[in-house]
């Protein structure tokens, strides 16, 4: 694969700011809450424009990893601080600057141990930031299980809703998966006998048999898969973004579980690609079912963001489809979908808070006439539903085009019923527009305020990020495909 | 970008479909709080793009081939989606339409919606509209197509929805979306097949392909059958037609401009669009033949037996989509275009004279407008009787012209009984229109003072003011033109034909039985061609004579031949139970089965599952921890338990 090195390192600036950011905050007096969430707007400002800096600096012509950065930590064990980007992550390493910036907004109003919040808020970011761009197997790990950490105290802290179950459910969840990971990076490292955690050169034919690949490839397979959302071991989704704070819920789904997602290609993929083949079928089976299993179980739901959580699932449902195809139109649409996807419920999230802080409930019988109370407050959430149904001109939809083509050519079946789940989707979507914002106005909420400006921010970035992939998406997908069609045609056939 | 400016046709095409989505932006981000200037932006921009549509039809008129444009949108693999406008004269003939049926919708609510709240979210809502409708008919390639069509949708979904409050409206909104996003599937699905096996989904291509006989048949079938779902659900087919009479909750121009002259035809365009690649396919065609003439004959019944002045105009724009249909399917393409061009026309006209009543009377009932005096409201009352006629298909009104085509055409088909369904459809057609305008013309018991009306209707207290006022004329005017271009529109058969089919642009239109069928309607003399012009317009007059009988006449009960038939007016109103299936269908397969079924699943087995193996570490973490109490003497006990164990094995 193609390499450049970096003239500036984007990717460590990304990282550094992320921790000079949590340093500081670390530094200010806990009474001076307005310093820290400007310090923390601040910071994530700087990495949200390094990364669409990073984003828009690749050369799509040349391809490859770009920007990368190596410098060897552990040699006798063959660990080094590796990092670069190439289509698969540019795209997620957009995704969490995005989420980052807009969820520190979305918190802006937050009074109970800002201090303390923002740290770990930082922390965990950090960690996701520093998986996405790792081509180090080790760091990758460790990266993974310090996004753990953060997350659970973010939950149990400042969550509401069971929130203590909520997050031990999820930490228990995600360390199990963690711990499917651990044994199948330590086999092939055992097995490859180079004495190395790089990607690159784990990657590389013919260093592991068909068999080990096989094995290895369940394990890493269910181990991201279980942060990915896969069927059946979604629960942890829903109630996990049902009991965390609003911003962390838009780390959560909108990044969170692409990380998982992004493990199965970076790690599982990459270095296993013929157990990849072998279970693509299992692969495409729980994809399918996680997409309509996941819209039907939404259409029941009666907390709004219960209603998110699985609508999460049956959308990284469509992810998973994408990558069982085994493909480059898959894998575009897969990484297109990982994107859009998170983009998407962030927003839903962001607006699920807004309207949350100031009534108090998030039940949709309790809720109802919203539109004539907070139009605005209420137009984001419902731009990001008909987002979430695939309406075309906003930047779902492609991944999901894209998806289901490829599906379709491989498993027409599966490809039908995911089809079909669009249905669903938009039965369950319109159903809480209807029931929570249309109908006629509530007297108990009559009096609340609606989105001023400045508390808009964060939701228009989010809607015009929608809009501007709805309409141009090749700006997003000529970069993932300057990784995906090298990578299928670099396949051993 | 310099080539934008180089070739007036396709700046002109590109104006004409982005200046509507500009406006609707502007209106949404920055004029949100100012309604006239929203209402001034859409209007600005429908207005250019209806000059740009008109300025296209002339420059292209004589131009041979269709006119192409293309750029990649995007290219994923190998897949390439391009954006692009395809102007041929039947894109440009629905260009024009639906920009001027926009364009007089939009004017015409100047009046309608003056006062509302909502009003620039309604333009903006328009505009979106209008985008997606005019976007869509241009569209070179199938996928650009079901990309706007999907767009066309949600417009929909907002514009009868607009009335959010209301829990009808909300609801109504819901069904339309998710119905037709049913037929989409479907539409995808065809859309998907036919990428695979066949490779591309330009338009041209497509059909050239179908005529050369280069898709194989079974591809051919089984996509176009599955394309039709499409068309099926956005033209209310049977059986998912009943979204379209809900409809009727949004705002009455909203009525005139998707679910008469616009969207509900976006279905209809389709199927012509891709007309000879249907063609390939006799299968399809008779599938689309039969479905067609149910639906028409389903909707007549229905409009016979409501008493609401929209629903029986929505159930008759069902039965003409049916029409359409049907003469497509039976190999009329001329004569399918011509009736939806025709139909479009006065179609619209119906629904804002219906506007200019509600919006007068504050009911939707016709008897009820006809009591408090209907008939007073000249103008309209003359334009809505023009619109009757023509929907009835009397001479001179436009109507009857497409309608002789639409049953030339069938009579050309071997079977006969699809004529037959046609000319009873036209019977009852022309029975339940003038059911209504007898209504509305002749009250029973006569009219009520007026100031029962005025009472009714408080706050338009000063309507003797508002009737020539601008309000008023804002209404007035567009109906009038409608009516106008109605009672001409029928004259410009030949042209139109030439035009449409004489260059046999999109591929050879002119096939054996289209030559047959629309030929014989126009200038063919053959004895068959009187015997349908002679029975269609018996069947016209005759449903307006039984009308007469039964509602108009000095002596009539004004209760109509179905008060005796109770059963069957019932089954009439309810609209042959389809929806009361479909309710029972959703409630008890999807919400009370899977789903429930679903839910207990994830919450017992799944979550059960996992918090009963957390339980479980839990439980016996603490029956291990006995071992550790930290007492010495158990410890001890144990110990020496543990060594007179071994002990009595070594001494074994």
């Amino acid at each position: 694969m193609h390499i450049t090195y970096a003239s500036f390192p984007y990717l460590s600036a990304i990282l550094l700011s992320c921790v000079v950011g949590l340093l500081a905050i670390m530094l200010i007096p806990e009474e001076r809450k307005a310093l820290i969430r400007w310090v923390s707007a601040i910071f994530s400002g700087i990495t949200l424009v390094l990364s669409a800096c990073l984003f828009l600096a690749y050369d799509k012509s040349l391809g490859g990893l770009q920007f990368a950065e190596k410098a060897s930590w552990v040699p006798s064990l063959g660990i080094s601080y590796f990092n670069a980007a190439d289509g698969f992550n540019l795209p997620l390493l957009l995704l969490t600057g995005i989420v980052f910036f807009t969820g520190v907004l979305t918190m802006w109003e937050l009074e109970m141990r800002v201090k303390e919040f923002f740290a770990h808020y930082f922390l965990l970011v950090t960690a996701v930031f520093g998986l996405f761009m790792s081509m180090d197997l080790f760091f990758i790990f460790v990266w993974y299980d310090v996004s753990l950490f953060p997350m659970y105290l973010l939950i149990a802290v400042w969550g509401h809703t069971r929130k203590e179950y909520g997050a031990m459910k999820l930490t228990l969840y995600l360390l199990s998966g963690s711990a499917l990971i651990l044994p199948a990076i330590i086999y092939l490292f055992a097995k490859s006998g180079l004495h190395t955690f790089d990607i690159l050169s784990l990657m590389q034919p013919g260093i592991f048999t068909a068999e080990q690949q096989k094995f290895a490839f369940l394990l890493l397979y269910l181990g991201f898969g279980i942060l990915a959302g896969v069927w059946p071991f979604h629960t942890w989704s829903p109630v996990g973004h049902v009991a965390a704070p609003t911003g962390v819920s838009m780390v959560h789904a909108g990044v969170l579980m692409k990380v998982g997602a992004f493990g199965i290609l970076r790690v599982a993929i990459f270095l296993c690609p013929e157990g990849w083949q072998y279970y693509a079928q299992l692969m495409a089976l729980l994809a399918a079912i996680g997409i309509i299993y996941g819209a039907l179980v939404g259409l029941r739901q009666t907390d709004l963001k219960y209603v998110i959580g699985y609508s999460s699932v049956s959308h990284m449902g469509v992810v998973g489809l994408g990558l069982a195809t085994v493909t480059a139109q898959g894998l575009n649409g897969a990484v297109f979908q990982m994107f859009t996807h998170g983009v998407m419920t962030a927003l839903l999230f962001s607006s699920v808070g807004y309207i949350y802080d100031r009534t108090h409930t998030k039940m949709i019988p309790e809720l109802g006439g919203l539109s004539r109370i907070m139009p605005v407050a209420s137009t984001y959430f419902i731009v990001a539903a008909l987002a979430g149904m695939g309406v075309p001109g906003l930047a779902n939809f492609w991944g999901e085009l894209m998806v289901f083509i490829a599906a379709f050519k491989v498993y027409p079946v599966r490809g039908i019923v995911a089809v079909l789940a669009l249905l669903v989707t938009a039965l369950f979507m319109l159903r809480v527009v209807q029931r929570a914002f249309y109908g006629p106005g509530n007297e108990r909420y009559a009096q609340l305020p609606d989105v001023t400006f400045c508390e808009g921010i964060p939701r228009m970035i989010l809607v015009a990020v929608l809009v501007l992939f709805g309409l141009y998406p090749s700006l997003l997908l000529d970069v993932i495909q300057s990784a995906s069609i090298p990578f299928m045609n670099g396949l051993p056939r | 970008m310099i080539a934008f400016f180089k070739d007036p046709v396709l700046l002109a095409a590109a104006l004409a479909t982005s200046l509507p989505f500009l406006s609707m932006a502007t209106i949404l981000i920055f004029t949100r709080h100012n309604q006239r200037l929203s209402a001034s932006i859409s209007i600005g921009a429908v207005t250019t793009s209806l000059l740009c549509a008109l300025y296209l039809l002339v420059t292209l008129h004589s131009a041979g081939a269709p006119v192409q444009y293309e750029f990649p949108w995007l290219l994923a693999d190998q897949l390439l989606i391009p954006f692009g406008y395809l102007l041929d004269p039947l894109s440009l003939l629905m260009l024009t339409i639906v920009a001027a049926v926009s364009f007089l919708v939009q004017v015409y609510s100047v009046g309608y919606m003056s006062g509302d709240p909502g009003y620039s979210r309604y333009y903006a809502f328009q505009s979106l509209f209008a985008w997606a409708m005019m976007s869509m008919v241009i569209s070179p390639s199938m996928i650009q197509l079901f990309i706007f069509w999907e767009l066309v949708g949600l417009a929909s979904y907002l514009l009868i929805g607009f009335y959010y409050e209301k829990w009808s409206a909300s609801q109504a909104g819901k069904k339309a979306f998710v119905m037709t996003r049913l037929g989409d599937i479907g539409f995808f699905l065809g859309l998907i097949i036919l990428l695979l096996g066949f490779g591309n989904l330009s338009i041209l291509k497509m059909n050239e392909a179908a005529q050369a006989h280069a898709i194989s048949p079974h591809l051919l079938t089984l996509s176009a059958l599955l394309i039709f779902g499409g068309v099926m659900g956005k033209s209310a087919q049977f059986p998912l037609l009943t979204w379209l009479p809900d409809a009727m909750e949004g705002p009455t121009p909203v009525s005139a401009l998707l679910h008469s002259a616009t969207m509900v035809a976006a279905g209809v365009y389709m199927f012509s669009r891709i007309f000879p690649f249907y063609s390939g396919s006799p299968e399809a065609m008779t599938m689309a033949l039969a479905i067609g003439t149910i639906t028409m004959l389903l909707s007549s019944t229905m409009a016979m037996a409501t008493y609401d002045l929209k629903q029986v105009w929505a159930y008759s724009t069902v039965s003409q989509l049916g029409f359409m249909v049907m003469a497509l399917a039976a190999g009329g393409y001329f004569a399918g275009v011509f009736h939806l061009t025709t139909h479009a026309g006065f179609k619209a006209l119906l629904f804002l004279c219906s506007g200019i009543f509600i919006h007068e009377y504050h009911t939707n009932d016709f008897r009820e407008i006809g009591r408090q005096g209907g008939r007073n409201l000249v103008i309209p009352m003359i334009c809505m009787t023009i619109g009757a006629l023509a929907l009835s298909g009397i001479f001179p009104f436009s109507g009857f012209f497409s309608k002789e085509a639409v049953l030339g055409v069938l009579a050309m088909q071997p079977n006969r009984i699809w004529l037959l369904a046609g000319l009873l459809g036209a019977l009852m057609t022309a029975y339940y229109s003038f059911r209504l305008i007898f209504f509305m013309l002749f009250p029973k018991g006569g009219i009520e003072a007026h100031g029962g009306r005025n009472g009714a209707s408080p706050g338009h207290g000063g309507h003797e003011e508002e009737h020539h006022g601008a309000i008023f004329w804002c209404m007035a005017v567009p109906v009038m033109i409608l009516a106008a271009i109605t009672v001409v529109l029928g004259f410009s058969q030949s042209p139109l034909e030439h035009f449409l089919v004489g260059k046999a642009a999109t591929g050879a239109h002119t096939l054996a039985v289209e030559g047959g069928g629309s030929h014989a309607a126009t200038e063919g003399h053959s004895p068959v061609h009187y015997m349908v012009l002679i029975s269609a317009v018996s069947m016209a007059v005759g449903g307006i004579a039984w009308a007469w009988l039964e509602f108009g006449r000095k002596k009539a009960t004004q209760e109509g031949f179905l008060r005796w038939l109770p059963k069957i007016e019932q089954l009439f109103a309810r609209r042959w139970y389809l929806d009361d299936f479909l309710r029972k269908f959703l409630d008890t397969a999807i919400y009370s089965g899977v789903t429930s079924l679903f839910t207990r699943n994830d919450r017992r087995i799944i979550d059960g599952g996992i918090d009963g193996i957390c339980q479980f570490t839990v439980a016996s973490g603490r029956l291990f921890s006995f071992l550790q109490s930290g007492m010495l003497q158990y410890n001890l006990l144990v110990m020496i338990g543990a060594v007179a164990l071994v002990v009595l094995y070594f001494l074994m």
